[in-house]
């Protein structure tokens, strides 16, 4: 159902960041936070909240899954990993992006273009 | 993780742990330790309390997961079954409330005047007489097995009084700014006889009604005992101020103190409801919608309406949108028994076939805890418990609720 509802319309920031996050490979908790605002450029850092929101529904849709746990400075570290279904859709979603990309890109080149005419 | 005094450390983790008590229990008990872990990590040195904006955000996504995960409690067993036990108390707490108001305003009215000035209003009287028997029928047919029947005269009768509701509200709302309630023309209420119904609760019984089991499955949960106290203590409760005016009819009923002691006795109404287990805590929580047209206010100052009727919470606004959202609520748990009945007419899966490598382990599993594994919903169930055991031991690192079952739709 949530596969359903993404396809319809386009996936939220966060989401995008921790699926992206996720695609080079199973990540913990922390990881994916620092990994998300590199990706951004810094323009957009996960709260934990925000986070584990998402990864509770993600895991709910299958869409990412616990891979391992480890336990560093006495603490638990559990891994998330994107299953196929969730690479699919992140791979839906880069497309669609990169498509409205191309044509903002067009666009303002026609803009540019009749701008220095 | 910068380096910090373990003092501190123990201080922020301990105010951490307080906040991470927003979340519900099924999810705590899965990601506390890492969140912990996450928010200490990203604390800054030598930070003892958590930030403004970290303690909204922890508390705003566990209360949105609480409200993601109402449907699913709803639509639980435990839902269908609280459905079933409102469909046996709403029926007649609705009737004992007419009766209520009915006296008390019969009190009201033959305490000011003669006798023979009453007789122009017996033909309401008359009105209220035909409602009271409509739900005392509800009652009696519900107790009876028939279930549907009730159902469907409750939801005339709603229909009839949210419509009634609707017109009170639509006037209101046109002459708000020129007319107080005592001087607001009489004729209009004569032609909407149906408008005293307590809609929240008559809206509750007739959609328990329709929607579950019925009240004969909702007597074999709570027994008569148990179904007694419940109508006595919600009608007492609801019936307040009603009882109030019956003691004494010149009773001061829109005084502030006399609102809060009649939230007060719904309140406590509602607790009497709550029997132990996850059935009584939906009890409570369908019931305790009756509450909310209580904590509604209309009077500012002396008998003026408000002129801003949107502005400050009207009770019979607030009425008519409860008894209309409670629909949805129960229609979720209806879906979710129609769903588990679908779901039981289903072939069953051939688990010999299906997961031949782990058959003989999970069948022996099954055997030692005499779990029933006949229908592919209970083999769902077996197989989360089997998975849950394994996960304990460590033998698999996912959760069982994430982890694959072959037994659940998906």
């Amino acid at each position: 159902m949530y596969i359903y509802d993404m396809k319809k319309r386009s996936m939220q920031e966060p989401t995008f960041l921790i699926l992206t996050a996720l695609a080079a490979g199973p990540q913990h908790g922390y990881g994916i936070i620092n990994d998300a605002e590199q990706i951004s450029g810094g323009a957009a850092r996960l709260q934990t909240g925000t986070l584990y929101m998402a990864l509770d529904r993600l895991s709910s849709a299958r869409l990412v899954e616990p891979d391992r746990e480890e336990v560093a400075d006495g603490r638990l570290r559990r891994y998330y990993r994107l299953t196929d279904e969730g690479a699919a859709l992140l791979g839906a979603e880069t497309e669609r992006r990169r498509a409205s990309a191309a044509v903002a890109a067009q666009r303002l080149s026609v803009r540019l273009a009749g701008g220095t005419a | 993780m910068p380096a910090r005094d373990p003092a501190g450390t123990a201080a922020l983790e301990r105010r951490y742990l307080r906040l991470l008590r927003c979340y519900p229990p099924s999810h705590r008990e899965f990601h506390r330790e890492e969140m912990l872990g996450v928010l200490l990590d990203t604390a800054r040195p030598g930070q003892r309390t958590p930030g403004l904006g970290q303690t909204v955000n922890l508390a705003a996504c566990g209360l949105a997961i609480r409200v993601r995960r109402i449907p699913g409690w709803l639509a639980a067993d435990a839902g269908q079954d609280a459905l079933a036990v409102v469909s046996l108390i709403a029926p007649a707490v609705v009737f004992i409330l007419l009766a209520l108001e009915r006296g008390a305003m019969n009190a009201a009215v033959g305490a000011r005047a003669p006798f023979w000035t009453l007789l122009p209003v017996l033909p309401s009287f008359g009105e209220s007489v035909v409602v009271m028997i409509a739900w005392l029928a509800v009652v009696v047919l519900g107790l009876t097995g028939r279930r549907q029947t009730a159902a469907k005269i409750a939801s005339i009768s709603l229909t009839l009084a949210l419509l009634a509701l609707l017109l009170v509200l639509v006037v209101l709302i046109q002459q708000v700014h020129t007319f107080y309630f005592n001087t607001f023309p009489g004729e209009l209420f004569q032609f909407l006889p149906f408008g005293d119904v307590p809609v929240v609760l008559a809206s509750l019984a007739a959609c328990s009604l329709a929607l579950s089991p019925g009240p004969l499955r909702g007597l074999a949960i709570v027994g008569w005992r148990r179904a007694c106290l419940m109508i006595a203590g919600l009608s007492a409760g609801f019936g307040f101020p009603a009882l109030v005016q019956l003691a004494d009819p010149a009773a001061p009923l829109g005084d502030l103190a006399f609102s809060l002691l009649g939230v007060l006795a719904i309140a406590v109404a509602v607790a009497v409801t709550r029997v132990r287990g996850p059935v009584g805590r939906r009890v409570a929580g369908l019931v305790a919608t009756g509450l909310l047209p209580s904590l509604a206010v209309t009077e500012l100052s002396g008998r003026r309406v408000v002129p801003a009727v949107f502005l400050v919470p009207n009770p019979l606004l607030v009425s008519l949108l409860a008894a209309v959202l409670v629909w949805p609520v129960a229609i979720v748990s209806w879906r979710g028994r129609a769903e588990r009945r679908r779901r039981l007419a289903e072939p069953d899966l051939d688990f010999t076939v299906v997961y031949a490598e782990v058959y003989a382990e999970f069948q022996a599993f099954c055997a030692r805890r005499r779990l029933p594994a006949s229908s592919t919903r209970q083999l769902e169930r077996a197989w989360d418990a089997w998975q849950a055991g394994r996960f304990r031991r460590g033998e698999i690192s996912q959760w069982p609720f994430y982890g694959d079952n072959p037994f659940r739709p998906r």
